[in-house]
């Protein structure tokens, strides 16, 4: 299995590059042989590919460490679930994972478009397999799975211990998932842009991917500060590291193009911008993999760098390049088909939003790549660190907050004063009263303060909106609350997912603002000790060291301390942290130590906030060395990041057109002809 | 179709030499970037625990502590662990024992906060010994400036292009339908009117 698995990768590499060639010339001569023999070659593709991932998994499961993937990143102790996720450990499995997901979305979208976009398709077709022939390559050639070593080790080096977390089974294929999906969004714009065919047809099918590509993205970012949070130990989710922000860059242009879309679809307006918006996505999460593997950012991501950097280089500036060259052709053909009407709009708030979220996406951007271009200037090494993405970006994601807020109660075409007063009356209110309690309750952060007014403002419009569509829905069809909410939402997805999305927008804001109230406490405690400290909310916390055990567990020696801890003088429970070194091999006479020992947090959560212990380790026999960080709110971010997953997933449910059609989306789908009689 | 097979044949063969062209190009940039280290491990593996240097200042006459435990960590958070981990050096000495480097370099900022320098003077040391790179963001000087002012002038940039724009497209003389005189209907009915028109639904 292992061997077809190797020769399939190269199959499909010829595959792919027979799909790209017969597809472009199937689109270009109109022979639609060539454009079915491409469609055929995609499935092929798609085929080899799994073949070549199944083959690396059997190593994987069968321990064959004549493969130096398999004995880089696994060894014979390490438990069977992390023998699966090993496939993604690596700079070769991952990349390997990324064309398996890339092949399975053309095959998807090859499919789904059988009958439909037929003149975009061959190009379409054309564009993923040139995206696949190029991680083929790289893997053939760069970085292959399946070399070889020169001899057979008797086990493997073993897994990095900060990867033996379950956040690591889901995180990364989140986050590839909604990477690999923003390519389909720039195939179709390619395959709109090729053929002059840019009315709203094609927006169909790329708002579909560049949603999945959104909630996989956004799903991957809140599993990855997650896993940060509970097994990195440093106390916090976010730390801007160049991988971090890497991951940000296409969400947030994603973001602005879920919203720039309505626009055109509703008005026909923003077309340039929003294919502009399609390709930066693509070109970001390239951008985003070339900072990761090429080393020339440092990362504490940086655990799977070699040369395939300069791969990502080089298929980033053709991309660019076709992509420049394309749109600066067609700009006529993107030109828009209305024009505002107000400053005071809802299109006009969207563009607004569009370009907060692009200027946060220039912002960190520009922050990871300043010591580059610091060092190119002024040939000076320079650190850009979380304060400065704060001071830039803290003010700016308040601006979008309060956007967040504006934008859905604002009028389409133009807002009357009525309209705006109607509408932000009870929102305003809201979020005045928000402030005036934080003051008088004694807050006087002023970002925090800020973040929370902003926070039940938005709240308050999300309130409201719900409320009027319950309202009315129980007035029109005698519906009982629950029901009313329930129907609300399944008749408008896309509306009401939204707002959810939104809910949890604010939910995730409001918990940053906790962390103007984080305290960190450095303590060495031996057996016995006890230290008291005091939180943000007043209570006074007693933490009793029952001192220092070792013992050992599957493939590790692990070094944990047990703090018993009472709140105001109550028992609460146990704190427990720890060091792990792991092994490779079993026998405790001959096993070797692999990597740095790793750090497992003790956290004691609740709604209020998180009381986070970090043995940093212990001298002596039972001297421990610990920090003790009290972070308020914590537990919301995750709470937010669900809600924004499950929002999205409202959002992204098939609805039937004709309940689409109602909610005004789809009747100005139709080629042309809805807007062109608008315009007359 | 606009492409003929000419086009199409010669945009294949251009695709090709720039593919081959940037490869070039990309290698040798990214040779030049120090990218080509086949392994560099820094996420748990080997890091640089000899990056220490030493920091030291002769204490001040009659020196007294200038800094609370507090504003020490604050400071220690302001200057990056030289390892490789990319954390800084409050952070990395509370999480990862197995680093030398921070643990040193937190002894010599207890020495100087001792010797009675004030939070500034310390991290215009450890910039002296080690560099810039040292402090966990750029000092506001400069060249620096053009990495602070830059985002939000591209924002500005940004708002006045949309403020152009909008005011190019903004047509505020077309009327709204609702004011058309001759459409028979009650100020109530144009109002609901309007209110769907305008509504989302």
């Amino acid at each position: 299995m292992i061997l077809v698995g190797e020769l399939s990768l190269w199959v499909a590499l010829l595959m792919a590059v027979w799909t790209a060639t017969v597809s472009f010339a199937g689109g270009t001569l109109r022979r639609s042989e060539l454009v079915a023999s491409g469609e055929r070659g995609t499935y092929a593709t798609f085929a080899m590919i799994v073949l070549a991932s199944i083959g690396l998994w059997t190593a994987l499961f069968t321990h064959d460490y004549s493969l130096k993937f398999v004995a880089s990143f696994t060894s014979t102790n390490l438990p069977k679930v992390y023998l699966f996720t090993a496939f993604w450990a690596g700079q070769a499995g991952s990349l390997l994972f990324w064309a398996m997901i890339l092949a399975t979305y053309s095959a998807i979208a090859v499919f789904a478009n059988r009958n439909r976009n037929r003149d975009l398709m061959p190009y379409v077709t054309g564009t993923l397999a040139l995206i696949l022939i190029f991680f083929l390559a790289t893997l053939c050639l760069g970085a292959n799975p399946y070399e070889r070593l020169d001899w057979l080790p008797p086990d493997g080096r073993g897994m990095n211990p900060q990867l033996q977390n379950p956040g690591m089974a889901i995180h990364p294929p989140n986050l590839y998932l909604g990477y690999v999906a923003t390519a389909l969004p720039f195939a179709f714009a390619i395959g709109a842009l090729i053929t002059r065919r840019l009315d709203a047809e094609w927006l169909v099918a790329v708002r579909r991917w560049a949603l999945l590509s959104w909630f996989f993205n956004t799903t991957g970012i809140i599993l990855g500060m997650w896993w940060a949070y509970v097994e990195l130990g440093w106390g916090g989710y976010w730390a801007w590291d160049p991988v971090e922000n890497a991951s940000l860059l296409p969400w947030l242009t994603t973001t602005a193009f879920l919203h720039s879309v309505m626009v055109q679809e509703k008005r026909g307006m923003l077309r340039k911008w929003n294919v502009v918006l399609v390709m930066c996505s693509f070109l970001l999460a390239i951008l985003g993999t070339f900072i990761t593997r090429s080393g020339v950012i440092s990362s504490v991501h940086s655990f799977a760098q070699s040369p395939v950097g300069n791969w990502f280089a080089g298929f980033l500036a053709i991309a660019i390049i076709a992509s420049v060259y394309l749109v600066a052709t067609r700009l006529k053909d993107l030109k828009a088909k209305a024009e505002l009407e107000s400053m005071v709009s809802r299109e006009a708030a969207f563009l607004y939003n569009n370009l907060v979220l692009v200027g946060i996406a220039f912002s960190v951007l520009w922050g990871t790549l300043f010591p580059i271009i610091s060092e190119a200037v002024r040939g000076t090494k320079i650190t850009v660190g979380p304060p400065f993405f704060n001071s830039v970006n803290i003010p700016l994601g308040l601006l979008l907050l309060f956007l967040t807020g504006v934008g859905p109660l604002i009028a389409w075409r133009r807002a009357s004063t009525a309209n705006l007063k109607r509408q932000f009356t009870t929102p305003v209110v809201v979020g005045i009263v928000t402030c005036g309690l934080l003051l008088a309750a004694g807050m006087r952060s002023f970002y925090a303060v800020v973040a929370y007014t902003l926070a039940g403002f938005v709240a308050g419009t999300i309130c409201q909106e719900f409320y009027k569509g319950v309202m009315a829905r129980r007035s029109m069809y005698d519906e009982s609350a629950p029901a009313a909410f329930v129907r609300l939402v399944a008749r408008n997805r896309r509306r009401y997912g939204g707002y959810i999305v939104h809910a949890g927008v604010v939910i995730i804001f409001a918990a940053f603002g906790g962390l103007a109230f984080k305290s960190e406490n450095d303590l060495t405690m031996n057996a016995g000790d006890t230290r008291t400290l005091t939180d943000a909310w007043g209570h006074k916390w007693s933490f009793t060291s029952d001192g220092v055990s070792r013992y050992d567990v599957l493939n590790r020696q692990v070094t944990a301390v047990t703090l018993e801890t009472r709140r105001d003088g109550k028992p609460v429970g146990l704190i427990t942290s720890e060091k792990r070194q792991y092994f490779s091999g079993t026998d405790p006479e001959t096993r070797v130590a692999t990597f740095e020992p790793s750090t497992e947090v003790g956290i004691m959560g609740s709604f209020r906030q998180d009381v986070y212990v970090t043995l940093a380790g212990v001298t002596g026999l039972d001297t421990s060395e610990i920090r003790i960080t009290f972070n308020p709110l914590v537990r919301w971010v995750w709470i937010g990041g669900i809600c924004m997953a499950i929002g999205g997933l409202i959002v992204m449910w098939p609805q039937p057109e004709k309940r689409r059609r109602q909610s005004g989306y789809v009747t100005q789908l139709r080629p042309d002809t809805a807007l062109a009689a608008e315009n007359a | 179709m606009t492409t003929t097979r000419r086009e199409f044949l010669l945009s294949l063969g251009g695709g090709f030499a720039t593919l081959v062209a940037t490869l070039v190009a990309g290698g040798a940039a990214a040779r030049a970037l120090g990218a080509q280290e086949e392994t560099r491990n820094t996420m748990s593996g080997p890091m640089n625990q000899t990056a220490y240097l030493p920091v030291r200042l002769a204490p001040k006459p009659n020196a007294k502590p200038a800094l609370t435990e507090r504003q020490r960590n604050d400071l220690e958070h302001q200057l990056q662990c030289q390892c490789g981990c990319t954390l800084d050096v409050f952070t990395c000495r509370t999480t990862d024992f197995s680093c030398s480097v921070s643990p040193a370099m937190h002894m010599d900022v207890m020495g100087l906060v001792a010797g009675g320098y004030e939070a500034q003077e310390i991290l215009a040391a450890f910039r002296k010994v080690y560099g810039e790179h040292v402090l966990m963001t750029p000092v506001r000087e400069g060249f620096n400036w053009v990495g602070y002012f830059a985002p939000f002038g591209a924002l500005a940039a940004g708002a006045a292009l949309v403020y152009a724009l909008l005011r190019r497209w903004t047509h505020p003389e077309v009327a709204s339908p609702i004011a058309l005189p001759n459409v028979n209907a009650t100020p109530d009915e144009l109002a609901r009117l309007d209110d769907a028109m305008r509504s989302d639904q």
